[in-house]
């Protein structure tokens, strides 16, 4: 019993794991933070106002445009966690992924917490950096379209940013009388970025080349076949209407506020890392050279 | 110990590689995987390394069933392929990554082999050359002392000298628990480090014998002419007449490696 749970996870084993990959990587990793940190800050910087025409009512860059900003960072995000079992790039590199003594387990653990949480935390902190160094270069050259230096009112343009306020205190205008949803919209869409950075980790594993060119291709296929189907139904049970009339109707918005394609993609991104994560495992238990 | 049983393999099911092979290796031997361009033996070191996963039959490597990657099993077995890229690390900061991974590592073992093969830990492994790569490969195969050994052209890419570095290395540090394959095309670098000669074709084995048993049945030798009393099992002509095999007779002569493999690709033997 105890040999077996050796073989599929020692604590000792996976430190000496990550440790080998921190050694061999942590150039790539400095490089990949470096990078996050100038792109989260340039995007920030240009998102930000820096100029107003005097007298001209203005618009306060406030949580909502920091959401709005973070939504357009988190593909930087994205993109990271996708390069997670990088040494599936070549033949070479997976013999000695394939040989490093480690169960599948360490060597799945290991990359989700390398490219999974340890990439979220310090995308975190580095969004978070971003947000007030930006903030701060941003206010101290804040000017009027005139040339003329805002005052002290400039602080009230760019609220400071913080995490609570953006994802807990901010409620939109149109969802005040509906809280509930608002809260469900915000958690959903955790779980879809959750559930499409589960999907990108694992495309190395699944696909031996060009993951993610077959993935956009199988995507563009499901669309289609969504197409397909949808016409198909049309013209089962609705003969004597055009299909459009049909799919012109496909989207509807139910008594408690939430649209039917909401519902369904929230199911599908709940329910994809039930199996994206599984899969992923057993893909690399069964991968061959 | 390898012990594979019935194994099958192909990668098309219309041509199958291995059918029904079998083959048996005890361990304190340094086998020769000698064979033809497609023969099947990357194939078979893929297999027993655990890297491809037969379609049937039974693999085991010192008791393990290698596809299964039991990372027990992945810790005393090692590999050097004949293709292999490093990280952009320096060779220190590669032992230090990986040496911990394997339990029977020696590192006094790597540093006395690092001398004979003048590699400097502090140079950075992508500045290398290949040969100087490979060297460093084999030293870090040696000391990792796992019990399975498997080398997939070890000696392309090396110079005069340093294959014959890496012969006398290879006989002083492997011990009577190890058991190391040798695949290769370069005949003549292992030919006086080998202790059986498993030769296969077209998947199967046509030769499994040990050197001693060879040099005892039969006889390498270099003549001017050919005579017909000579009873020559197989000859080639060289620059100073006949290379041929003949039955053994009183005297024990070395293995021509090359030879022999010659004569029982022409089914002389």
């Amino acid at each position: 019993m105890n040999m077996k749970s050796n073989s599929f996870f020692s604590f000792n084993r996976f430190t000496l794991l990550l440790r080998n990959d921190l050694l061999l990587n942590y150039k790539k990793y400095l490089l990949a933070i470096a990078g996050a940190f100038i792109l989260c800050f340039m995007v920030l910087y240009i998102m930000m106002p820096n100029n107003f025409i005097k007298g001209e009512p203005i618009s306060i860059y406030g949580p909502g445009q920091y959401e709005y900003t973070f939504g357009i960072c988190i593909f930087g995000l994205l993109a990271f966690v996708g390069s997670a079992f990088a040494d599936f790039s070549s033949k070479p590199t997976t013999f000695n992924f394939l040989q490093m003594p480690a169960s599948a387990f360490e060597k799945y653990l290991s990359q989700f917490l390398i490219y999974g949480l340890a990439g979220t935390a310090i995308f975190f902190i580095i969004f978070w950096i971003d947000a007030h160094l930006a903030r701060f270069v941003v206010l101290s050259n804040m000017k009027y379209t005139n040339g003329e230096i805002i005052g002290a009112d400039k602080y009230n343009y760019i609220e400071e940013f913080s995490y609570y306020s953006m994802f807990f205190e901010r409620i939109p205008a149109v969802f005040l009388d509906k809280k509930g949803i608002y809260w469900y919209k915000t958690i959903m869409s955790f779980i879809t970025i959750f559930s499409a950075g589960v999907y990108l980790f694992n495309v190395k594993v699944a696909f031996r080349k060009f993951g993610l060119i077959k993935s956009a291709l199988s995507f563009v296929v499901l669309i289609f076949l969504i197409y397909v189907v949808m016409r198909l139904f049309s013209h089962l049970y609705f003969p004597e209407k055009l299909p459009e009339d049909i799919s012109g109707k496909l989207d509807y918005i139910l008594q408690n506020g939430l649209s039917n394609t909401e519902i369904w993609m929230s199911f599908l991104a709940c329910i994809a890392p039930l199996f994206l994560i599984p899969f992923g495992y057993f893909k690399l238990k069964e991968k061959q050279l | 110990m390898i012990n594979i049983k019935n194994l099958s393999f192909y990668y098309k099911k219309k041509s199958p590689l291995f059918n029904d092979f079998s083959l048996e290796l005890e361990n304190g031997r340094i086998v020769g995987l000698l064979g033809k361009n497609g023969a099947g033996k990357s194939t078979l070191l893929g297999l027993i390394a655990g890297l491809i996963q037969p379609k049937a039959g039974q693999i085991s490597v010192n008791g393990y069933t290698p596809f299964s990657r039991n990372p027990n099993f992945l810790a005393d077995m090692y590999m050097v392929p004949e293709e292999f890229t490093f990280p952009g690390v320096s060779i220190a900061c590669y032992v230090k990554a990986f040496s911990p991974l394997y339990p029977a590592f020696d590192p006094e073992k790597l540093n006395s082999i690092f001398e004979e093969f003048e590699i400097h830990p502090s140079s950075n492994l992508n500045k290398l050359s290949h040969g100087q790569r490979k060297k460093f490969l084999i030293a870090f195969a040696l000391s990792t002392n796992c019990k399975m050994l498997v080398f997939d052209e070890p000696t392309n890419g090396l110079d005069i000298p340093s294959k014959s570095q890496f012969r006398k290395i290879l006989v002083s540090s492997v011990t009577d628990e190890q058991l190391v394959l040798i695949s290769t095309h370069q005949v003549k670098d292992i030919d006086t480090i080998i202790d059986k000669v498993v030769v296969i074709d077209d998947g199967s084995i046509i030769y499994n014998e040990h050197t001693e048993a060879i040099t005892q049945k039969l006889c390498f030798e270099t003549t001017t002419t050919l005579h017909y009393d000579d009873k020559v099992l197989y000859s080639e002509k060289c620059p100073l007449g006949y290379r041929v095999v003949k039955p053994a007779a009183n005297t024990e002569s070395g293995i021509d490696l090359e030879l022999l493999f010659n004569a029982i690709i022409a089914k002389s033997i």
